[in-house]
Formats: structure tokens, C-alpha cells, sequence
């Protein structure tokens, strides 16, 4: 039975499309295979964190005009067995695919994997509704910022009515320095608010940037990176693993573990 | 003491009256005896605020908060009204109407067109004029207050309840979610949103949250905003509208504490 997971948040910039990559490729070194569906059409890219911009020769659009089949369209990642992404065009009109259209897709994806997750593009129209429309589990992304949060929820109260209820939080962009001294929301003030099971907490972390930069998801780096162990928890705690939330105030990066880093400790 | 000085609360009453008022209740399920009615709100109601799929999307989460107090498969009859549906339109009312274990069976309109689209659909349809219709025996409820709506989850944001009678809601009312009830209003859980009690005037009405850490609160048409600093306490509260405005008291001794003077509209110490 595969599984068809949407990343999804109300706003953008929030870290779906970090978090799906990063997710991906988590999956795939748990033996998993992934596929990874663009459904922000008009502004793909998940093919560029994933650095597989290069590769992309046909997108869903071709596969729904019947240019293409699905297999050909489906970029595989050459760094981890088991990672596929099914690119989103990005100079078409996104009007172009519907809702029935994402479920022909989904659906024949969920033939071939364990794992189908979509990237949902920002907002609440027509995109969103494509993306959510075939998912039966949803992984909310917010910051702990109040715009997000509020945008979070109304998000999950549209997943609700269209009776997805397999919800799940995930908190990025944490500093906790700032939490601790009262200039940023908590966790805990988060989950209060929207009040549904958290599935994992990532810290701010100037890496996360540059790993974009380079095209190479985090997890696929240094194993011993506090975002690293983050996004790999998720994916276990998916896989059903029982995982303890990580302390990330006693975790800062203090220059003991620096220096273990430093050594290959 | 009516109220404790540290709860009173930034007011005034020279706020127009909400245009929310005037669309309480876009759409709504009733009953009647043993039978059920889906009501839609007539074209004039309906007029420029807010599009088909608003409403479906209202409607679907009108019937998942709401208790069930009916058996499945009951079947409903739908009061169109003025409105102009088509086949498609009536099909996706029975499928959200079947989510919900109801069972669309007839279609009340008084436009021939949506008759049309009924029995293509396979409806029952009966076709009314519109004065026989307000004529069905009491479906008006402008002077009696309708059943009071239990809603079972949380509130959130983007999301408009709105009443009849009185709104109790077992969760949270979040930021940029609405309740908004002819009658009071009872959160069992944290009241951050908005909530509007007494929506058609009423000045009795009250509002019950076990937390309150409004947005803004309406009585009536008085308004109060939720202060720069509200004090943090962990009783429960109710607002309602006294001599200065809508103010707040610890909920635990509010009947023993204040009566209603019909003679000012307010709510004085007893
Ligand atoms: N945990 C993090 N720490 C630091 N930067 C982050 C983190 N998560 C995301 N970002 C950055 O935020 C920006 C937006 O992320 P992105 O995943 O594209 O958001 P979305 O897909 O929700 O629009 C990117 O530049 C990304 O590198
Ligand atoms: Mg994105």
C-alpha cells in the first residue's frame, strides 16, 4: 500500500518545498521508494533543491497531453536509490491541470511506491486543490510566526471539510534562543492553537540554506547535523518509529560538537 | 462591583452595526417533526457575497461540526428557494449531503429551471410560489429562537458559524474563525476569534468561554476589542452588556451576580 502524503501550508516561504526534498531523500535511505510530485505549477522548484533541474526533460503536463509516458517524465536522483521527482512545467498555464487530472497521476504513481509526496504551492486556490485533492495524509508545515499559524489552520480546516484527517504539524524555522527569551512563539503555542499530532521540529539553520544553494538536500550531507537528524526523524516517525523530539536548546551548536565535527567525531 | 476594573474593556457602541448580521445564516439544516429541511438563503440574501463553492464549502463544514442528531440515510428535503441550480449543483448538495449521511430526496423551488434540473436528477420536485412557500408552517423564525447548534471541533480560522438560536461549540473558537448566533454564545475551550452574540439585536445575550482571549466580541450591536495586554486569568468568563458597554465577570457567579433590567437593556447587579 503506498502512501500519498501532501506538504502543504497556506503560506509560502514557510519550507514545504525544503521539506519535501529533504523528506525524499530521508525516505529513499530508509529503503523506501519515493516519488516527489511538483504541484506548484508555474513556479517549480523542487527540481533545483533537489539539483535535478538539468534533468528534467518532460514534466505532468506532457504525461496528462499523452506527449510522454509516466516513466519517462520521472526524473531518478543518481545520489540515493529509491528517489524520484515528477517536475512541474513551469511556463505553462496553471489552469491547465485539474483535480481529476493530479488523481490520474497520483494514482498511477501509487502503483509503483511506497511514498507519493506533493508539494503544494502557496495559497488556497486552484493549485491547492490539485494538490490535496488525491492525498490521504497531510504534513502542515508553519514557522512559528502568528501570519503562518493562522494560515496553517485555515489550511487545515479545508483539508478537514474535504475529509482528510490523517493531519500532522511540522514546525520549521525554530530558534531557540529566541523562544527561550520570550521573542518567538513556542512549539507549544503552536500546537495549542492548531492542535493536531506533531511530526517533527526543525531548527533555523543557516545550512538549510545552502544546501539549497548547492542542490543537494541536507540528508543527503553530514548525518550529524541537528537538521539533518530533524528531517530523518520525520521519516521515521512516518515509518510508524517511535522518535523523541530532539532538545533543541541543549543541542545549539555549542563548540564541543562543532569540534567533534571538525575531528569526524 | 458589576465588573472588576482590570476587565473592563476597551469599548464603544458608536460601531456600525456588522454587515455580518445581515448574513447570519447563508445556509442551514432544520427540523420540523420527523422532517428534515436543507434551507438555502434566497437570491437577495445571497447576492454578491459570496460564490456557490463558498457556500459548499460553509455547508461542509456546517455538517461535520454538527452534532448528529439525525439517523443515517434521513432523507431532506431542500428549500431552494429563488436560486437557479443545475444538475451539477444538485448533484455536488447530495454529495455532501450523503458525507454526512443524509439523503437528498426533494427539491422545493420556485424556479422552473431548477425544477427541470430536480427531476433530470431524479429528485422529487415540488414546485412553489414563493408566498405558499414562507407559508410552510413554521420554517419563519423570526420571533422564536431556532434550536441551539452544537459544533464538535475546533473553530478555525476561516471559518463562519452562524445561528439562529444559540452556538455552543466543544473546542476552540480560533483566530479568523467567526461565531455568530442570535442567541449566546457558550465555547467550551479557548474563545480567541470572534464571536457575535445577540446578532439580531438582542441585548440579553450573552457569551461564555472557559478562556476568553478574544479578538473582538458583539453583543447585540455594541462591540468590544480585546485589550493591548489582556490580564491572564484562569476562570472562566462571561461578557455581556452592562451600563458602561459589554463587559466581562468570572462566569461561576454571574446568575447569582446580575439580572437582566428589561427597562434600560442591560444587565445590572442584583
Ligand atoms: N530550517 C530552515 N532554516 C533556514 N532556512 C530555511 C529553513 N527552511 C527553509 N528555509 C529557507 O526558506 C526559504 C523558503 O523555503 P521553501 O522550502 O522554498 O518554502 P516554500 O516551499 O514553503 O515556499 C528557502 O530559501 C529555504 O532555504
Ligand atoms: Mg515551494
Amino acid at each position: 500500500m503506498s502512501r500519498i502524503i501532501v506538504v502543504t501550508s497556506g503560506k509560502g516561504g514557510v519550507g514545504k518545498t525544503t521539506v519535501t526534498s529533504n523528506l525524499g531523500a530521508a525516505l529513499a535511505k530508509l529503503n523506501r521508494k519515493v516519488a516527489l510530485v511538483d504541484a506548484d505549477f508555474g513556479l517549480r522548484n523542487l527540481d533545483l533543491l533537489l539539483g535535478l533541474e538539468e534533468r528534467v526533460v518532460y514534466t505532468a503536463i506532457d504525461v496528462l497531453a499523452g506527449e510522454c509516458r509516466l516513466a519517462q517524465a520521472l526524473v531518478k536522483d543518481k545520489r540515493l536509490n529509491g528517489l524520484f521527482l515528477l517536475p512541474a512545467a513551469q511556463n505553462r498555464n496553471k489552469e491547465s491541470v485539474s483535480p481529476e487530472d493530479m488523481k490520474k497521476i497520483t494514482n498511477a504513481l501509487a502503483k509503483g511506491y511506497d511514498y507519493i509526496i506533493i508539494d503544494s504551492p502557496a495559497g488556497i486556490e486552484l493549485g491547492f486543490r490539485n494538490a490535496i485533492c488525491s492525498a490521504q495524509e497531510a504534513l502542515i508545515i508553519t514557522t512559528p510566526e502568528i501570519a503562518a499559524v493562522r494560515d496553517a489552520d485555515r489550511v487545515i480546516g479545508l483539508l478537514e471539510a474535504e475529509g482528510i484527517h490523517k493531519i500532522y504539524l511540522i514546525v520549521n524555522r525554530v530558534k531557540p534562543k529566541m523562544v527561550e527569551d520570550n521573542k518567538m512563539m513556542s512549539v507549544d503555542d503552536v500546537l495549542e492553537l492548531l492542535a493536531i499530532p506533531l511530526m517533527g521540529v526543525i531548527p533555523d539553520d543557516e545550512r538549510v540554506i545552502i544546501a539549497t544553494n548547492k542542490g543537494e538536500p541536507l540528508v543527503m550531507g553530514d548525518e550529524d547535523y541537528i537538521p539533518t537528524q530533524a528531517f530523518m526523524n520525520i521519516a521515521k516517525r512516518l515509518e510508524g518509529e517511535k522518535v523523541p523530539f530532539i532538545d533543541l536548546l541543549s543541542e545549539q551548536d555549542n563548540i564541543i560538537s562543532r569540534l567533534r565535527r571538525m575531528f569526524g567525531g | 462591583m458589576v465588573v472588576d476594573p482590570k476587565l473592563s474593556l476597551d469599548w464603544s457602541s458608536d460601531t456600525p452595526v456588522s454587515p455580518l448580521v445581515e448574513r447570519y445564516s447563508q445556509i442551514r439544516l432544520k427540523q420540523e417533526g420527523d422532517s428534515w429541511f436543507l434551507v438555502l438563503p434566497n437570491q437577495s440574501e445571497l447576492e454578491g457575497k459570496s460564490s456557490w463553492s463558498e457556500l459548499w464549502q460553509e455547508l461542509k463544514h456546517y455538517l461535520q461540526g454538527r452534532e448528529k442528531s439525525w439517523q443515517p440515510r434521513t432523507s431532506v428535503s431542500l428549500l431552494a428557494q429563488d436560486q437557479l441550480l443545475d444538475v451539477q449543483q444538485l448533484q455536488t448538495l447530495a454529495e455532501i449531503l450523503e458525507e454526512a449521511e443524509l439523503c437528498l430526496e426533494t427539491v422545493v423551488t420556485t424556479r422552473r429551471q431548477t425544477a427541470v434540473a430536480a427531476a433530470t436528477g431524479g429528485y422529487c420536485v415540488e414546485q412553489n410560489k414563493l408566498s405558499q412557500l414562507s407559508l410552510t408552517p413554521g420554517l419563519d423564525t423570526t420571533t422564536t429562537l431556532a434550536e441551539p447548534l452544537y459544533f464538535n471541533q475546533t473553530v478555525r480560522s476561516g471559518i463562519e458559524l452562524r445561528h439562529e438560536g444559540s452556538i455552543i461549540i466543544f473546542g476552540d473558537l480560533n483566530p479568523g474563525g467567526l461565531a455568530i448566533a442570535v442567541g449566546d454564545i457558550f465555547v467550551w475551550g479557548r474563545l480567541r476569534g470572534l464571536a457575535h452574540a445577540g446578532a439580531k439585536g438582542n441585548r440579553k445575550a450573552r457569551i461564555m468561554a472557559l478562556q476568553m482571549e478574544f479578538t473582538q466580541l458583539r453583543i447585540a450591536d455594541l462591540v468590544a476589542r480585546s485589550p493591548k495586554f489582556p490580564p491572564k486569568t484562569d476562570q472562566s468568563e462571561v461578557a455581556f452588556i452592562a451600563g458602561s458597554g459589554i463587559c466581562l465577570a468570572k462566569a461561576v457567579d454571574f446568575a447569582k451576580t446580575h439580572k437582566f433590567s428589561e427597562q434600560y437593556g442591560i444587565w445590572i447587579d442584583r
